[in-house]
């Protein structure tokens, strides 16, 4: 990739390959386990732990949670809609956020910069941001409460002021400036284009913020139909928390089938494993945002 | 009087940049600024009746639970001291991966382990506390297994309180790696080649350039993330703590966190009020510091500084 | 510089606060009857029936928020349909049933109460805070309501039901008048205590008997599946007449059924010490595994599975019989025993009616027609039936002419028995049980021989005197009393000397002193 690799010392690339080998086996680890006991039988699992192969062998994990696949396929629907729509809107609002606020003839820059800094320490605590949008903004039950909260956060503006203002050169700016262009023209034409790598990387972090997120359904959604696909593998595992936490006293008898194990294991594999082959699909854009810098050069 | 006219000139100046910001203020207004009425509650003894703005006002009744125990000043030490760790040791890591991935050729490998590099960021910690159970307890855990075929002792981990900071950096470190390694990599990428063939043509080495460059070039990243995690200082990482140490009493001397500890406090007896006078307390200690420590990178380098 | 930012920012917030106030509650609440009669005017030619049978006027149609904890059945929307459909001739009402799933469910049941949308009708129980919630004026009264809106529920409750769920007098609550035990027991494997002649668990000295022997000769099985230390309870609950069926009595009191005035601590007293020293002898036994305190599996599940021998807490006799048709189907050849906790005490104790019940929170639009809803789901079996037990044909069956069948599994059964969590509306003559339940009824015979009141449930403890104390010693129990109680302490006097000193320190004498006397105050009330 970079061509000055050639003095690289072959020293340092061997460290280089076994460090990182060694950490990639060290991250796959509880998956593998993970993956063997979504592949065991729950009284084995619980007889006798998990093994990186199965004791024995059961699909019964994964029969459950195939059991309701309509429910599954539109969680999933669900979370891709929300996923796209919010990446795809929270981008642009951060992108142009980032903008302005590097741009250093943007006499406020550090005062926004501020104003937006500042929520991440100080908050009201849930109960009146639920109020808020339960009961001043009726969002309850709708998707847009799975969007709209999450479009933007603190940390990706900031992030992304960052990347624009080492991507792009101040000079560029002026020049454009007198070519006539207007400020939004600037960050539409030539911003976009040269800041790639930062945006992939803040849109891969949108996304999967999004992917991952499982609190909003929690407290906005009653409508089983409109849950996130996180929900339904946070829904099982809290389940089985519930049941085994919940004393004797209670008399608390569930009716359905209670999730087991492996189901869990099997949830957690399936509401997963897409995403991680998405990430490949992602990185491109590295690569891409790479060649477009080193045309700018 | 003047400033107002120097903020009318401005506004009129830059008009569409004003207009781009629109939407970002909005959302953080109503998003954010607005449920922030709630910082009262703190002050409250909340009834359903009153509500908000009618409940009793109680003044810093909320606050009592947080030092009755006489444990505050050793939560919120520990609190910052794994912040600290967590901060030094995953930033230092994942600069030194970024850089050693950036360096790396074969284009499969590189995303193969990037890919898997980035799995355990999925890994609810729910699930991660079970199959730490699994790895680590005294009967039948992995790690005791493989210590006794080697003919050694087992270690109780989970009565040995030494070994929890240790355990839980390394948790920490796993699975957030993946995530700060990729803001580097982006970052590196940024990275003009101009500056590597300048120096390949003064001749520097590898271990030269990466020093002298792309290290370097890596600050203003670097000071992002130290601020925004400097501000949550003493917030954060619930889950982490929470679910690997859950009701092991031994352990709580060495992680015992103030998020943990407020959760067990008002588990069984929710209390709006207790909850955000905990929360107040623990933001204005980061807004506190993170004043100092902006204020600081401002003297050196205006361009680092966050606002 | 940084002063002119504060104060900018205080402006903002007092702006927002300004505002948020501005448009508070009470707005919001004369905003909605509107749409809500818009929506009937379409309707207005269903007002020849303005008023039911009970006197309630009917004229407008609504909808009732109606919201339980737990997870919605598959079939929800087909049953609410059809409630729908009932309600509608007969209340001029619909019902949307919304659930909370047991995703955070205490903390969405909290935000439900005190964020002011308006529902009508939600889940009571003593766990989740029924007392506390009624005393802060989060439900209506329902006193004057109930002859009114629903006579005949009023009628069909017991009077001392009533009573028992009165909350500084007043009625907040809808109790269910199903008569159940959930009192605790010791499930053991019958099987290996045969193969091995070893004593039935019935007492202390029994219980260690049978568990040393399970130690010696089955090596590889759990003696006990207790997890997180829970057995203190237990044990308890096997050598004391305790007051309280379940659940200790908190804070380390020492309340017996017997002398129900005489309030001492347990805690610190010479037989805790007595207990501790036992429990760190049956740690050092193996009866359970060193790291017992970060267990994530249920102990049922870990006992149903057949991994241990004896279970102490959590089984009660509903869930014991649930262990038995799960070894029955997994391993016919097994065995299991149970002796409940009651025979050791002498007297059972059926649930307290604040157990199971529902109430009308005071965000409430139509707490009339709510009220009358829930007495069509109490007391017309078409509704209970719908809501307990689904569709008759295509999701059960009556069997025999009086048990419950299932159609098909509770895998692909969209609704299971009592798949709507109705705990609460269960009516006694509408009930239908599985076959394998009579092993359960007629445990619950056994109980009713030896039934004694529940005083202790209706208790209504107001912790705000001591709010911050009773967090603090929470804390202090966890970190100093949980390693005793599972015996990881080496040293258990000393370690019991630092428990109470820091739980002194965190103010455990206030506690007590302040919860004895609402203790007493209660009892004088009740008239104990």
């Amino acid at each position: 990739m970079k061509d000055n690799q050639a003095g690289m010392s072959l020293s340092f690339k061997i460290i280089s390959y076994v460090i990182i080998s060694f950490l990639s086996l060290a991250c796959l680890f509880p998956f593998l386990l993970m993956i063997s006991g979504s592949l065991t039988s729950n009284e084995s699992i619980i007889r006798d732990g998990f093994h990186l192969i199965p004791q024995v062998f059961s699909l019964e994990g994964y029969n459950m949670v195939f059991t309701f696949p309509d429910q599954l396929i539109k969680a999933y629907s669900v979370t891709i809609f929300v996923t796209v729509v919010g990446t795809v809107t929270g981008l642009f609002l951060i992108t142009m956020a980032g903008y302005v606020l590097q741009r250093k003839d943007f006499k406020y820059r550090n005062k926004f910069s501020f104003f937006i800094y500042f929520t991440t320490l100080f908050g009201g605590g849930l109960v009146p941001w639920y109020i808020m949008i339960t009961n001043y903004f009726n969002l309850g039950d709708t998707y847009a409460v799975l969007i709209l909260p999450g479009l933007m956060t603190p940390f990706l503006i900031i992030l992304m002021k960052n990347f624009i203002k080492s991507a792009v050169p101040d000079e560029l700016f002026d020049s454009a400036k007198i070519d006539g262009a207007n400020d939004f023209r600037i960050y539409y034409s030539i911003v976009l284009k040269l800041s790639m790598p930062g945006i992939a990387t803040v849109g891969l972090f949108l996304a999967l913020s999004y992917w991952n997120d499982w609190f909003l359904s929690s407290l906005f959604i009653n409508d089983s139909s409109k849950y996130q696909l996180q929900y339904y593998l946070y829904n099982m595992i809290n389940t089985m928390l519930f049941v085994s936490q919940m004393s004797s006293g209670t008399g608390v008898t569930l009716a359905q089938e209670i999730p087991t194990e492996s189901t869990k294991m099997a949830m957690a594999i399936v509401v997963t494993g897409p995403i991680v082959f998405l990430y490949p699909f992602i990185q491109r854009y590295f690569v891409k945002g790479l060649t477009v810098g080193a045309v700018k050069g | 009087m003047l400033k107002k006219r120097g903020f009318l000139f401005e506004l009129n100046k830059n008009k569409i940049m004003f207009a781009m910001l629109i939407p970002t203020v909005l959302f953080f207004l109503i998003n954010s600024y607005f449920p922030m009425v709630g910082i009262y509650y703190a002050f409250t003894s909340y009834d359903f009746a009153g509500g908000l703005f009618g409940s009793p006002f109680v003044g810093l009744d909320n606050f009592k639970f947080l030092y009755q125990s006489g444990i505050l000043w050793k939560l919120t030490l520990n609190t910052i001291g794994y912040n600290l760790v967590f901060i030094v040791i995953g930033n230092a890591l994942s600069i030194a991966i970024a850089i050693l991935i950036s360096e790396i050729r074969g284009k499969l490998f590189k995303k193969l382990t990037q890919s898997i590099m980035f799995l355990p960021y999925f890994m609810s910690f729910v699930l991660l506390s079970v199959l730490a159970y699994n790895m680590f307890n005294f009967e039948s855990g992995f790690v005791n297994q493989l210590l006794k075929s080697m003919g050694l002792a087992a270690v109780d981990i989970y009565n040995t309180p030494w070994l929890w900071p240790i355990l839980i950096t390394l948790f920490y470190i796993w699975k957030n790696l993946g995530y700060s390694m990729v803001i580097y990599l982006a970052s590196i990428m940024g990275i003009s080649d101009e500056y590597y063939e300048a120096a390949k043509i003064d001749g520097a080495n590898i271990l030269q350039r990466i020093w002298h460059i792309t290290v370097p070039m890596l600050k203003p990243t670097f000071v992002v993330l130290l601020l925004f995690a400097l501000g949550s200082i003493m917030k954060g990482q619930f889950d982490l703590f929470y679910q690997l140490v859950g009701n092991n009493g031994l352990l709580y001397n060495v992680t015992d966190i103030i998020d943990t500890y407020v959760y067990r406090s008002l588990k069984v007896n929710f209390d709006i009020g207790m909850a955000t006078a905990a929360g107040l307390y623990q933001s204005l200690f980061g807004f506190v510091l993170i004043m100092t420590v902006n204020a600081i990178i401002r003297k050196i380098n205006e361009d680092y500084a966050l606002f | 510089m940084g002063k002119r930012r504060l104060l900018t920012l205080c402006t903002v917030t007092l702006l927002t606060a300004s505002m948020l106030a501005g448009c508070g509650g009470t707005k919001t609440e004369a905003e909605k009857p509107s749409v809500d009669k818009s929506q009937t005017k379409d309707n207005g030619d269903n007002s020849t029936t303005t008023t039911t049978a009970n006197g309630i006027d009917t004229s407008e149609k609504v909808e009732l928020q109606f919201y339980m904890l737990g997870e919605a059945p598959k079939d929800l929307p087909t049953i609410q349909e059809e409630i729908n459909k009932l309600a509608l001739a007969d209340l001029n009402a619909t019902v949307k049933f919304n659930f909370t799933t047991w995703t955070d469910w205490s903390q969405k049941y909290k935000l439900l109460l005190s964020s002011g949308q308006p529902i009508d009708l939600i889940f009571t129980a003593d766990w989740t805070e029924y007392q506390s919630y009624a005393k802060k004026g989060a439900f209506l009264p329902l006193d004057e309501l109930l002859p009114k809106a629903a006579p005949k529920l009023n009628e069909f409750v017991p009077k001392d039901m009533w009573e028992a769920v009165k909350i500084d007098k007043k009625i907040y609550t809808v109790p269910a008048t199903w008569k159940e035990y959930v009192t605790e027991g010791i499930a053991y494997r019958e099987d290996l205590r045969k193969k091995y002649n070893l004593p039935k668990p019935e007492s202390i000295e029994t219980l260690e008997q049978y568990l040393d022997g399970i130690r010696k000769n089955e090596p590889n099985l759990l003696p006990l599946a207790d997890n997180q230390g829970y057995h203190t309870s237990s044990v308890r609950q096997l050598t004391t007449k305790t007051v309280n069926s379940s659940n200790t009595v908190p804070y380390g009191l020492n309340i017996m059924y017997d002398k129900p005035r005489d309030v001492t601590s347990y805690w610190g007293s010479p037989q805790h010490l007595a207990d501790l020293k036992m429990y760190k002898t049956w740690a050092d036994k193996g009866y359970w595994p060193k790291n017992v305190l970060n267990i994530k599996d249920s102990g049922h599940d870990v006992f149903a599975n057949g991994k241990a021998a004896a279970i102490l807490g959590s089984e009660n006799p509903n869930r014991y019989n649930d262990s038995v048709i799960k070894i029955k189907s997994l391993h016919p050849d097994w065995e299991l025993g149970y002796f409940p906790y009651p025979n050791a005490k002498g007297f059972a104790q059926p649930v307290h009616p604040i157990h199971n019940g529902f109430a009308i929170p005071r965000t409430s639009k139509h707490p009339e027609r709510a009220l009358a809803f829930y007495e069509k789901m109490v007391t017309d079996k078409r509704y209970n039936w719908l809501t307990q037990y689904g569709i008759e044909g295509k999701n059960f069956e009556v069997e025999d002419g009086k048990y419950y069948k299932m159609l098909g599994d509770a895998q692909s059964n969209g609704f299971p028995r009592e798949g709507m969590q109705g705990w609460a509306w269960r009516n006694p003559e509408f009930m239908l049980f599985d076959k394998s339940f009579d092993a359960v009824l007629t445990m619950f015979s056994e109980f009713d021989k030896i039934a004694k009141p529940d005083i202790f449930q209706g208790f209504p403890e107001d912790w705000s005197p001591y709010q911050a104390e009773k967090a603090a010693v929470e804390q202090v129990e966890k970190q100093y009393l949980y390693p005793l109680n599972v015996g990881l302490v080496e040293d258990v006097e000393g370690g019991l000397k630092l428990f109470m000193e820091k739980a002194k320190q965190a103010g455990l004498d206030k506690i007590q002193e302040e919860y004895t006397k609402q203790w007493l105050k209660y009892l004088d009330d009740i008239g104990q």
